[in-house]
């Protein structure tokens, strides 16, 4: 196969037919395009179609850290089941470029098919139908922008849709644009639909519908956001960086309403220690982040676990170090995470598997903050942060507010005295922030009394540091519990964090269906390292794959750190291009240690 | 009545130019009868930035450079409370500089006092931004927070005073404190504050203010006006002194971020946060996801 660069023509390539109309329960649909194409609006309204079927959705993108230009992908995957990982086949390119072709080929099913617009380019291969969209699009309505439009048309054609529902996902969609916007993109439709028929294009697939309803396609960047209103976060201070910035966003949109105050800073130091005022004067404070920011940060979250300062950062970790790949997925903070900042201080880390878990754990990130006085890093990933997935819809009811960490003023009032730093078994003081009649604190990263006085005396050294780390243990049992996935009598274990589990689940299936059974221990709370749950985990098991998106195998580094004894059981499987693991990527390398 | 944080013993070295802002700082909050328990001092890393230590109040100490940030954070947090940012040259103008040219421009109600000794006193005397050319090997020329104030076109309140005048320095600071509490946006002011020990400019500095007030038709509204007659005093060789800003008159709409953002001044520390009475909001907004 070879791509031939002939001039744009209007010329159109039939499928050959006749053909057999293929039964899909999963099916997954890459397009691409220049930035500005409007791969993502394609990419929408697929989904939209999708989930009228009652599927459940799963969408990703590759973009550039630019605004416009550059190759942009994005795909859908729909199946009947849940899912929450890119399918390792594709199924149907639609490439508005030559390099959507090219890359898209490299993952296209032996069934698949491409189509693609022949005014840009031309594709010589036999699963290619090309169609004009820009020019026939640009030649009816005058403006060629609307050829994704067309191209959803097209597909609508191919795929067998529904043609009343492929309109209402249009009508949904652009109502809100005005008429204009709405007519246009309805002639484009048809164009697209009525070219598609004209050139002899009938069902190849019939997309059997499911029975997913009521569900809501979110992010974990929205899913966090959301959490933290409900949780009781009213405080965010951050600085724009990918893939973290929808955090702040959204809280801009969600927050004034509930006397919440969401600043831009000037950096992230400026956030960080914007956020350590707020937390002290009493506010559950919030910042989100990726690495770079994150390095920038680390002063800041070191004198919070120092000064016992609760607050909370999202982590949306991208591919580091330095600028690194802005747009791409990793998990390779995680390391730093864990021993974050000069000097030793407690932290809790926890790690949400899907927007869902996000939503739940923001919430209660902010209850742990408070109730141990510490920072606590949510920790997501690109993929967990802007790939949309189905999910079922948040409860605010199920969330609780925990305000053990704060004293009431009537409590207060019947005590002798109040020290912010006071001596307790936990290591907890509990708080009063300024503004109470009557009393007043001192709050410092200098090591300190339990008033506050800076205190150099290596007796209370000694009792201030073994207060403050030994919240990391005392606070264990209160920790996110992982969560365990397959078979129980299974003798192959897999451990891994946040969006990983998508994929390692699937790929679970795919073992399973081939009469290899696994266990897979998703870790939510990464610090302290839940030993309690790893060490029954490895006993039942005779090897463990850690799956994670790093280089050096970080979270099986850890392991090793924490639990020693188990460091022949542990197998690293790591991946670090960019790009989250398809199923068969985790299936071959278990297979193969058979 | 409560036990809490009781004040320790001053650090400083007898005669440092800080105890002026110590106890300048003190009759002024009296003056303006701002309530103990709404008073925060935010202090910076230096030997000025441990005054709060020192103060019967809510002290917080910061990290260097940071204590603006943190500062905006507590008064956006919690409008209803007084807040104090102090520090040294060092920590405001060095490590701390991007922070303090976007205070101007956030114009949070906050006042920042900047005690101003030309030296790293803590650390035993290095240049700081602010020393001049010849100081301890220095060769760039000093930093003049004034004028850098004055470049940012916001409803600032602007002032110097000098540790050698706690007179004049209360009454500055007294009416830099009913501007915040007013609402009205942030108050910077520089004290020139010697360090006795690494950089003695009692004398000198004596010698050489020049208290532009005392100047006829002197009008700090007029910013034009203020920036020339300052940069020709410079020029002159005199160090200048007194208000150097302040907004022409109380504005109707707001000036203050606290203000725009939280007009009733509750904020995210006061903010209602339990579930039960938030809950049909919430759901609500949970209904608008897709």
């Amino acid at each position: 196969m070879s791509i031939s660069s002939a001039p744009p023509t209007p010329a159109v390539r039939s499928p050959p037919a006749p053909h057999p109309v293929r039964e899909l329960d999963d099916v997954s649909v890459m397009i691409g395009g220049q930035g500005g194409d409007g791969t993502l609006t394609v990419s929408d309204l697929l989904g939209r179609y999708f989930r009228t079927q009652g599927l459940y959705v799963y969408t990703s993108r590759t973009v550039l850290s630019r605004i416009r230009g550059g190759h942009a992908d994005a795909s859908v995957r729909a199946s009947r089941t849940p899912i929450a990982a890119v399918k390792p086949a594709v199924d149907l390119i639609l490439a508005f470029d030559q390099e959507a072709a090219e890359i898209g080929r490299t993952e296209l099913s032996p069934e698949g098919w491409i189509l693609y617009d022949s005014s840009v380019f031309q594709l010589n291969d036999s699963r290619a139908v090309g169609f004009p969209f820009a020019t026939l699009v640009g030649g009816a309505i005058g403006q060629p922008i609307y050829k994704n439009t067309a191209a959803y048309g097209a597909i609508s054609v191919l795929m067998g849709f529904d043609p009343v529902l492929t309109r209402r996902v249009i009508e949904d969609r652009f109502q809100r644009r005005g008429g204009e916007a709405l007519a246009k993109n309805l002639r484009a439709l048809e164009l697209g639909q009525t070219s598609a028929k004209g050139a002899g294009v009938t069902a190849r697939w019939s997309i059997l519908p499911g029975a997913a309803h009521d569900l809501i396609l979110t992010t974990g960047n929205q899913a966090a956001a959301l959490g933290f209103v409900v949780g009781g976060g009213r405080f965010f201070a951050g600085y724009p960086i990918t893939p973290a910035t929808e955090v702040m966003e959204y809280l801009m949109r969600y927050l004034p309403a509930y006397h919440g105050v969401v600043r831009q800073a000037e950096d992230e130091l400026a956030a960080i220690n914007m956020v350590i005022g707020a937390a002290y004067a009493g506010a559950r404070a919030i910042t989100s982040t990726s690495g770079p920011g994150l390095s920038l940060m680390t002063e800041g979250i070191g004198h919070a676990g120092a000064a016992e300062i609760p607050l909370v950062v999202v982590d949306c970790q991208r591919v580091g170090p330095s600028t690194g790949q802005p747009t791409r997925h990793e998990q390779s903070d995680l390391t730093h995470l864990a021993h974050l900042g000069h000097g030793e201080f407690p932290r809790f880390i926890l790690s949400p598997e899907s927007p869902e878990d996000a939503f739940y754990l923001a919430a209660e990130s902010l209850n742990l903050a408070e109730r141990w006085r510490l920072p606590v890093i949510l920790l997501l990933d690109q993929a967990l942060s802007q790939n949309t997935i189905t999910s079922p819809r948040f409860d605010a009811s199920k969330v609780r507010i925990d305000r053990s960490g704060m004293w009431t003023p009537e409590e207060l009032a019947q005590r002798p005295e109040y020290k912010t730093y006071e001596f307790s078994e936990s290591g907890r003081s509990r708080y009063m922030p300024p503004g109470t009649p009557g009393v007043w604190g001192e709050v410092t990263g200098n090591e300190h009394d339990e008033w506050g006085h800076v205190s150099v005396n290596p007796v209370n050294r000694r009792k201030m540091m073994a207060k403050r780390m030994g919240k990391m243990a005392a606070a264990r049992t209160e920790l996110p519990p992982s969560r365990i996935y397959g078979s129980e009598k299974a003798r192959i274990g897999l451990i891994g964090f946040g969006s990983t589990g998508g994929p390692v689940r699937e790929a679970q299936q795919l073992l399973s269906a081939q009469g290899v059974p696994t266990r897979y221990l998703q870790l939510r709370t990464l610090w302290p390292l839940p030993t309690h749950e790893l060490g029954p985990f490895l006993d039942s098991v005779d090897i463990a794959h850690v799956v994670e998106h790093n280089y050096t195998g970080q979270l099986a580094g850890l392991i090793r750190e924490v639990l020693p004894q188990y460091h022949a059981k542990l197998r690293s499987l790591v991946k670090y291009d960019g790009f989250t693991f398809r199923a068969p990527e985790i299936v071959r390398p278990v297979t193969e240690g058979l | 009545m409560v036990k809490s944080f009781q004040p320790v013993q001053s650090t400083w070295c007898p005669g440092c130019g800080d105890f002026g802002v110590l106890a300048a700082l003190k009759r002024a909050a009296a003056a303006q009868k701002v309530p103990q328990h709404e008073l925060t001092v935010v202090g910076g890393i230096g030997c000025s930035g441990g005054i709060h230590n020192f103060l019967e109040l809510n002290g917080v100490h910061a990290l260097h450079g940071r204590l603006l940030a943190q500062a905006v954070g507590v008064k956006l947090a919690n409008p209803q409370l007084t807040v104090v940012a102090a520090g040294g040259d060092g920590d405001g103008y060095a490590i701390g500089m991007g922070h303090f040219i976007h205070a101007f421009k956030k114009n949070v109600s906050i006042l920042y006092v900047v005690m101003n000794n030309e030296t790293y006193g803590l650390t035993k005397g290095q240049a700081s931004p602010t020393s001049v050319v010849g100081f301890e090997g220095n060769v760039e020329p000093p930093f003049d927070a004034i004028l850098t104030a004055l470049s940012i076109r916001a409803d600032n309140f602007i002032a110097r005073t000098f540790s050698g005048d706690p007179k004049t320095m209360t009454k500055i600071l007294e009416e830099a404190l009913a501007f915040n509490r007013a609402g009205r946006g942030f108050a910077f002011v520089e004290d020139l504050s010697p360090c006795v020990t690494y950089n003695d400019t009692f004398k000198l500095w004596r010698e050489k203010i020049l208290d532009l007030s005392t100047l006829p038709g002197y009008d700090p509204t007029d910013r034009a006006a203020v920036f020339r007659l300052y940069t020709e005093t410079l020029e002159s060789g005199r160090i200048p002194v007194g208000v150097m800003h302040r907004p022409a008159e109380a504005p109707s709409a707001p000036a203050s971020l606290e203000l725009k953002l939280l007009p009733d001044r509750v904020g995210p520390a006061k903010a209602a946060i339990g579930l039960e009475e938030n809950l049909p909001e919430y759901q609500k907004l949970l209904k608008t996801i897709g």
